[in-house]
C-alpha cells in the first residue's frame, strides 16, 4: 500500500504543477478568446527571477514574490500591447505566433543572463523529508499542492465575489454588451493578460525548487499544462484543477504499475479523444458561435 | 529613439564582424574550423571545446606554429541544430578553406553531416564529444573508403561495454537494472546497455525510462528497488539525473546508481547537491584528484584566462589534444586535407593530456582514439568526481588528502 500512496502523492504533486500553469491559459481565454501560448516560458522567468532575487541577492520570499509580481505585471502589460492587441484588434490570428515569439525571446534572453546549466533553488522549507503515515514527501511538494488549491479558491472568490471579477465574466459572456453597460472591456482584457502573467511568475517561484532554474524549465511543463487545459476545458478553472491533479496522479500510477513509456501515449490519446467527443473539454461549457 | 537605433546598428555590426571570421587572419595562416553549440542547452560543452581549441592553438603558435605558419580557429555557432551544423561545415570548407575541423556537440548533427564530409567536403573532422558509434563507423568505414571522421572521446558501444563490465566484473553486481531517458541519446544508450548485458548472458531485472517533463522519479525508483536491482544504470543528462538522486534521497533508497558520461561534469553536483554523493559515472577524464603536471599547468592557465572553472573537462581536453595531434600530423605530412586524413591514421604514439597513446592513435579500421581501456569510472565524492581504482580489496577512490577509501558495493558509500 505504501507503494501506491508514495506514487499517488508524488503524482498529485506533479499534477499540481500542471494545474498551477494550466489555469493561466484559462484567464485570458475567457475574456479575450486568446491564449498566451508561451505561458511555460513566463513561468520560467518567474523561476529565474527567484534564483537571482532569493538565492543570489538573499531577499526574503515575500519581497521576492512582490518584485516578481510587479515585474511580471509590467512585462504582461507590455507583451499585451505589443504582441496581442495589434492582432486582437484586427481579428487576426497572428497572436498565436506572436505570443510564442515572446516566449522564445524570453528563453534566449534568459540563456544570455543566467546561462544554460540548471541551477538549484533550495526548497523553501529545507531539503528534509516529511513522513506522513509512512509516506515520504518533500515539503515543497506539499507547498505546490497547497498553492494550487489556494490559487483556485482565490480565483473563484475573484470571479464570483468581486465586481471586477464579475466584469471579467461579463466580458467573457459578451464583450459587446458588456461595453454597452459602461465597462471598459479593453481594460478588462489588459488586466486579464497582466493577471495571467503575474500568476505565471508566482507559479515559477513556487515550482522552481522542484524543477531547477534553467531557461528550458517551463517549455515542456507549459505544453503538458496546455494539454490539461484543453482536456478540462479552457473556460473551466475548477475543471483544470481537477484534471491537472488527476492527470499527474494517473501518469504516476501508470508508470508505477505498467511502464513509464506508456504515459504520454495515453495522456495525449486522452486529449485527442476528449477533443473528439467533447471539443469544449470535460468541464467546459460550449462556446456559443458568434456570427 | 535615435540613440537606440545607433546602439542596435553598432551591435549589429559588431556581431557581423564577429561572425565574419578571424580578425587579422592572413592568407598564409592554417585555418582550423569548428562549428558547435555556443548557445542553447549544451552551450557549456560547445564553449569549453572552443576554449580547448583556442588555448591549444595559442600554445602551438607561441612555439612557432606549424613550420612557421600560424594556426587560426574559425568558429561558427550551430545552436544545437543539425541543419545549421551541416551548413556551417559546408561554409567552413568551401568559403573559409579550413584544412581540418573539430566536431560538433550533438550526435544527431554529426550523423547528419558525416556523409557530406566523407562524400563531398573531404576535410578531416575530429570529434571531441559526440558518442554515437555510427559517427566513426559510418558508410565510408563500412565500404572501406577514405573515412574523414575521427574521434577522441566516448563512443556508445565502448562506453556501454566499459560501464557494464566495470559493474559486473569489478563491483560484482548480478542484478542490473536500467533507467534511461526517452530522448535520442538515452534511447541509443538503452539499446547499447541491453546489448552488452545480453552478450554477457544477463538480462536487465528492470528497464525503466523517464522523460524531460519528469521532475519526481518516485514510481521509477520504487519499481527498480522492487525488482531487486543491485545497481541501476542510467543514460541521461544532468537535470533529470538530479531529480533521480533527489527522489532516491527522499525515499531513503541506497541502491547503487551508475551513469554514462552525461553527468560527468561539475554541473551535476551543482544541480543535485549532496544527493549525488556516491553516484558513479563513466567518463574519459576527471580533473579532480591527483593530476599530472602538464594538466595542472593547463588548468591553471584556463582559470587565469577565463576566470572560471571547467564546465566540460572531457570536451575541453579532447579539443586541446585534437589541435596538438593535428600539429604533429601537419608538420610531418603538410596541410592538404587528404594528407592530414591519411596522416592521422599513421601516428604511432602521441602524448596527449587525456591519455598517453602508446599505440597508434588511429588506424585505418579504428577511428576512435579512446578505447574501452582508456575510459575511467568516477565516483561523485563531496563535489568532486574522483577516479575509481581497484586492488585486491576492491574498488576505491583516493581523496585529496591522499587517503585511500574503499567503496561499499552495497550502497556505494565510503568505508
Amino acid at each position: 500500500m505504501a507503494f501506491f500512496f508514495h506514487i499517488l502523492i508524488s503524482g498529485i504533486a506533479t499534477g499540481a504543477i500542471y494545474s498551477l500553469i494550466a489555469v493561466g491559459y484559462s484567464i485570458t481565454f475567457t475574456t479575450m478568446r486568446i491564449l498566451n501560448f508561451a505561458l511555460g516560458m513566463w513561468v520560467m522567468i518567474g523561476g529565474m527571477l527567484t534564483l537571482t532575487l532569493h538565492v543570489t541577492l538573499g531577499l526574503n520570499l515575500l519581497i521576492t514574490a512582490a518584485i516578481i509580481a510587479a515585474a511580471m505585471a509590467v512585462l504582461g502589460y507590455a507583451a499585451e500591447r505589443i504582441s496581442v492587441y495589434p492582432f486582437f484588434r484586427t481579428g487576426s490570428d497572428a497572436w498565436v505566433m506572436s505570443t510564442l515569439a515572446v516566449g522564445f525571446l524570453f528563453v534566449n534572453v534568459a540563456e544570455l543572463i543566467w546561462g544554460q546549466s540548471p541551477k538549484p533553488v533550495p526548497p523553501f522549507f529545507g531539503s528534509g523529508v516529511i513522513m506522513l503515515g509512512g509516506i515520504a514527501i518533500f515539503p515543497q511538494h506539499l507547498l505546490v499542492i497547497g498553492s494550487a488549491l489556494g490559487i483556485f479558491v482565490l480565483l473563484y472568490f475573484f470571479y464570483y465575489r468581486t465586481l471586477l471579477g464579475k466584469a471579467f465574466r461579463a466580458t467573457a459572456h459578451s464583450s459587446e454588451v458588456t461595453s454597452l453597460m459602461g465597462i471598459d472591456t479593453r481594460l478588462i482584457c489588459i488586466l486579464s493578460y497582466v493577471m495571467t502573467s503575474v500568476l505565471a511568475g508566482i507559479a515559477g517561484l513556487i515550482v522552481v525548487p522542484i524543477t531547477l532554474a534553467e531557461p528550458q524549465m517551463g517549455t515542456v511543463l507549459g505544453l503538458k499544462a496546455f494539454a490539461i487545459a484543453i482536456i478540462a476545458g479552457l473556460n473551466a478553472p475548477r475543471g483544470i484543477l481537477v484534471c491537472g491533479l488527476a492527470y499527474g496522479a494517473i501518469e504516476a500510477l501508470l508508470s508505477g504499475y505498467f511502464y513509464t513509456g506508456i504515459r504520454d501515449i495515453l495522456g495525449f490519446s486522452l486529449m485527442i479523444l476528449v477533443l473528439f467527443l467533447r471539443p469544449e473539454g470535460l468541464f467546459g461549457t460550449a462556446a456559443k458561435e458568434r456570427a | 529613439m535615435k540613440k537606440w537605433t545607433r546602439l542596435t546598428t553598432t551591435a549589429l555590426f559588431a556581431s557581423l564582424a564577429a561572425l565574419a571570421g578571424v580578425p587579422g587572419a592572413s592568407a598564409d595562416d592554417i585555418k582550423i574550423g569548428y562549428s558547435g553549440a555556443l548557445t542553447g542547452p549544451v552551450a557549456f560543452l560547445g564553449l569549453d571545446i572552443r576554449r580547448g581549441a583556442e588555448m591549444a592553438i595559442d600554445a602551438v603558435n607561441a612555439k612557432g606554429g606549424v613550420k612557421g605558419k600560424k594556426l587560426v580557429l574559425v568558429v561558427r555557432d550551430d545552436e544545437h541544430n543539425p541543419v545549421k551544423t551541416v551548413a556551417n561545415h559546408r561554409e567552413l570548407v568551401e568559403r573559409e578553406k579550413v584544412v581540418a575541423m573539430l566536431g560538433t556537440t550533438n550526435s544527431a548533427a554529426m550523423l547528419a553531416t558525416a556523409p557530406i564530409i566523407n562524400d563531398e567536403l573531404k576535410v578531416p573532422i575530429l570529434c571531441p564529444a559526440t558518442d554515437a558509434t555510427k559517427i566513426t563507423e559510418n558508410k565510408a568505414w563500412e565500404d572501406k573508403r577514405d573515412n574523414y571522421i575521427f574521434r577522441i572521446g566516448m563512443y556508445g558501444r565502448g562506453q556501454a561495454n566499459f560501464l557494464i563490465n566495470s559493474l559486473v566484473e569489478k563491483f560484482g553486481y548480478k542484478n542490473v537494472a536500467l533507467l534511461t531517458w526517452t530522448a535520442g541519446w538515452g534511447v541509443t544508450g538503452r539499446g547499447e546497455l541491453n546489448r552488452r548485458l545480453k552478450e554477457l548472458g544477463m538480462k536487465a531485472v528492470a528497464d525503466e525510462t523517464y522523460d524531460t517533463s519528469d521532475t519526481d522519479m518516485t514510481p521509477q525508483v520504487l519499481k527498480l528497488k522492487g525488482a531487486g536491482a543491485q545497481v541501476v544504470v542510467n543514460y541521461g543528462l544532468v537535470r533529470e539525473n538530479s531529480f533521480v538522486t533527489r527522489t532516491k534521497q527522499k525515499l531513503g533508497d541506497s541502491t547503487p546508481y551508475a551513469s554514462a558520461w552525461g553527468i560527468a561534469a561539475p554541473a551535476f553536483w551543482k544541480a543535485a547537491g549532496p544527493s549525488a554523493e556516491g553516484v558513479l559515472t563513466s567518463t574519459t577524464i576527471t580533473v579532480d584528484g591527483p593530476q599530472s603536471p602538464e594538466r595542472k599547468a593547463v588548468l591553471a592557465e584556463y582559470a587565469k584566462r577565463y576566470n572560471k572553472t571547467l564546465d566540460a573537462p572531457f570536451g575541453f581536453f579532447a579539443a586541446y589534444d585534437i589541435v596538438h595531434l593535428l600539429k604533429v600530423v601537419m608538420e610531418r605530412d603538410g596541410t592538404k586535407p587528404a594528407a592530414i586524413r591519411a596522416g592521422l591514421e599513421n601516428v604511432p604514439e602521441f602524448k596527449g593530456l587525456i591519455t598517453h597513446f602508446k599505440r597508434p592513435v588511429f588506424t585505418k579500421d579504428r577511428h576512435d582514439a579512446l578505447t574501452e581501456d582508456d575510459m575511467i569510472l568516477g565516483r561523485w565524492t563531496d563535489g568532486k568526481l574522483l577516479q575509481v581504482h581497484y586492488d585486491g580489496k576492491g574498488p576505491h577512490v583516493i581523496l585529496d588528502s591522499n587517503q585511500k577509501k574503499y567503496i561499499n558495493t552495497k550502497t556505494l558509500a565510503l568505508n
